[in-house]
């Protein structure tokens, strides 16, 4: 039974996850080249605009001082807009297929019908999310690395410490896929769904850009997930052996207790199609 | 031995009505149609048995399982075919017995071929490019294929040609015949006659009837024509109570018969009869009467 349903969630989500996969892939790759030939060289007279070292710092998290170092330019590759985009895009469409998107397909009176708990259903989904998720990420980094290869030894980022930010960036798209799962089940209606769960996720974007530009965003930025998702940080401290523990805790956590609440309203809710 | 009891079934959506105290009880190896015009709750208690929605009150069990807490132990022995059938769109119909097949842990390939067979279905075509009627077949392929003890079909026959009906009904009478259960929702009243063994009524989320097929035609009236013979004095027959005279047309009396036809042969054994013609009982009107009337006896 188990090998049935974890066949039916790879069959439903295998296109989306090669074609996130290789678009994170190429992302990758054009920032992992782009941003030290283009930006680097440029960089101290972009600095100095005010408006420029705002936005870096509202995307990295802290100042980068008055030259884009090395690790600067690996932290905005994985954090940027689009590379975050991807990765959300794969942990909600993934998440929000069901019990939402069967729900408001009508599928799901088929799905039940069969000897299935929905415990099991989405156990099951889970482990093939948490697979799918290792692959679209893994592919970004092989971009990341081969982008690396057209610059010079000195611009390419360092495995062990760009493995940190990678793994801190999985515990984010749990947390996002955790999300993405509770509104889900809380939902009749994908689109919805789906909506939902990017307004949150924008918000939580927009509170953390804000927090480094506005004291009072500030004091509230622990909730925004993307506080938690600092890779220049974790690059500084990266050096000295550091782990961002904290963050990842914090994020597997959210991942954990959103998968379960959103399991335990798949569980005992009434499936209505009509 | 019952397959399928509930006991004082409720279901309600907030303050919305949705079946209110069912109680019922389908023994196995039977044909049970359940009846009801539309949005009188056939799909609540459907969906109730099957484990989407929880009882309001009430119990509701299947093979002694209680339907909501072990809905999926339960579902390894029923085919369901929803009565809004939507499918995977990108699957075909070879990839849905598959899926089917490894979830349930059986093969169900050479079964659901067979049956596509019987219902001259092309498995290869994706559902997208399936007609209704053809994602009906379909439906009721995988609700079959796996040869359930129970069958649970929420009007089976929607968007099937009569063709298709009648290869249905006769592989449903053979599952019967081969002691498996059928429970199927309809409110085509001919579809009921023609298959049933026994017949649930529910109107307004109340069960208003439930007997079997023949217990139903005794209750029904049968309609009735007398020709009396030339010369005989009509205002003198008097007619008995369990005979209904609705018009006369000189010697011609058209009724309707509500007792037995014993009881109507003792009564025109003496009397001038030139002919007599009586009619299969109205099913179709016994049951317009459930639907339309609040009693439970029409």
């Amino acid at each position: 039974m188990i090998r049935g349903l974890l066949l039916k969630s790879f069959l439903e989500s295998w296109v989306t996850t090669v074609l996130l996969a290789c678009a994170l892939m190429g992302i990758e790759a054009i920032l992992a080249y782009a941003l030290p030939t283009f930006l680097q060289q440029f960089s101290p007279q972009l600095l100095q605009l005010e408006f420029f070292r705002s936005i870096i710092q509202a995307l990295l998290g802290t100042d980068v001082g008055d030259m884009l170092s090395p690790d600067a330019l690996h932290a905005i590759a994985w954090a940027h807009p689009v590379v975050l985009a991807i990765l959300w895009a794969h942990a909600i469409v993934f998440f929000t297929r069901l019990p939402a998107g069967e729900i408001d397909r009508g599928t799901i009176d088929v799905f039940l019908g069969l000897p299935v708990s929905r415990w099991r259903a989405y156990a099951c989904d889970l482990a093939v999310f948490l697979t799918s998720g290792l692959v679209v990420i893994s592919l970004g980094l092989l971009g990341c690395f081969l982008g690396g290869l057209a610059v010079g030894p000195e611009n390419r980022p360092r495995p062990q410490h760009i493995l940190l930010v990678v793994v801190n960036l999985y515990c984010l798209y749990l947390a996002v896929g955790g999300l993405s799962a509770l509104v889900s089940s809380l939902s009749e209606n994908r689109g919805r769904a789906v909506a939902l769960v990017v307004g949150m996720l924008v918000a939580s974007f927009l509170l953390n850009f804000l927090a480094q530009l506005w004291p009072p965003a500030a004091r509230v930025a622990f909730l925004s997930l993307m506080n938690y998702h600092q890779p220049l940080l974790v690059l500084r401290e990266a050096g000295s052996g550091i782990w961002p523990l904290a963050d990842m805790t914090v994020l597997t956590l959210t991942a954990a207790f959103t998968w379960t609440a959103g399991g335990v309203c798949f569980a005992r809710r009434d499936i209505c199609t009509c | 031995m019952s397959v399928i009891v509930t006991e004082q079934l409720t279901r309600r959506y907030g303050s919305r009505r949705g079946i209110e105290r069912v109680s019922l009880n389908v023994p196995e190896g039977v044909l049970f149609g359940f009846l009801g015009p539309n949005g009188s709750g056939k799909t609540t208690t459907i969906r109730v048995l099957m484990g989407f929605l929880r009882p309001t009150t009430g119990t509701a069990r299947i093979h002694g399982l209680d339907c909501w807490k072990e809905s999926h132990r339960i579902k390894s022995e029923v085919g369901y075919l929803p009565g809004d059938l939507r499918l995977y769109p990108g699957a075909s119909g070879n990839d849905l017995l598959r899926i089917f097949g490894t979830i349930r842990g059986r093969d169900l390939r050479a079964a659901g071929t067979d049956l596509a067979e019987q219902f001259i279905l092309d498995l290869s075509v994706s559902v997208r490019k399936m007609s209704r009627g053809m994602r009906q077949k379909l439906g009721l392929i995988l609700a079959l294929a796996h040869r359930p003890r129970l069958l649970i079909l929420d009007e089976p026959t929607a968007s099937l040609d009569p063709l298709m009906q009648d290869i249905l009904i006769r592989h449903l009478r053979e599952l019967a015949a081969a002691g498996h259960t059928v429970f199927f929702s309809s409110h085509s009243l001919s579809e009921v006659e023609r298959l049933c063994d026994r017949v649930a009524i529910v109107r307004e989320g109340r069960l208003v009837a439930d007997e079997t097929l023949a217990g139903m035609r005794e209750k029904a009236k049968r309609l009735i024509t007398i020709k009396w013979q030339q010369g005989v004095d009509l205002s003198a027959i008097r007619v008995p109570n369990f005979l209904e005279i609705h018009e006369r047309d000189g010697r011609t009396w058209c009724g309707s018969l509500h007792g037995t036809a014993g009881q109507l042969i003792e009564w025109l054994h003496a009397k001038p009869v030139a002919d007599l013609v009586l009619g299969r009982p109205d099913l179709d009107s016994l049951f317009r009467r459930y639907y339309e009337h609040g009693a439970t006896e029409p």
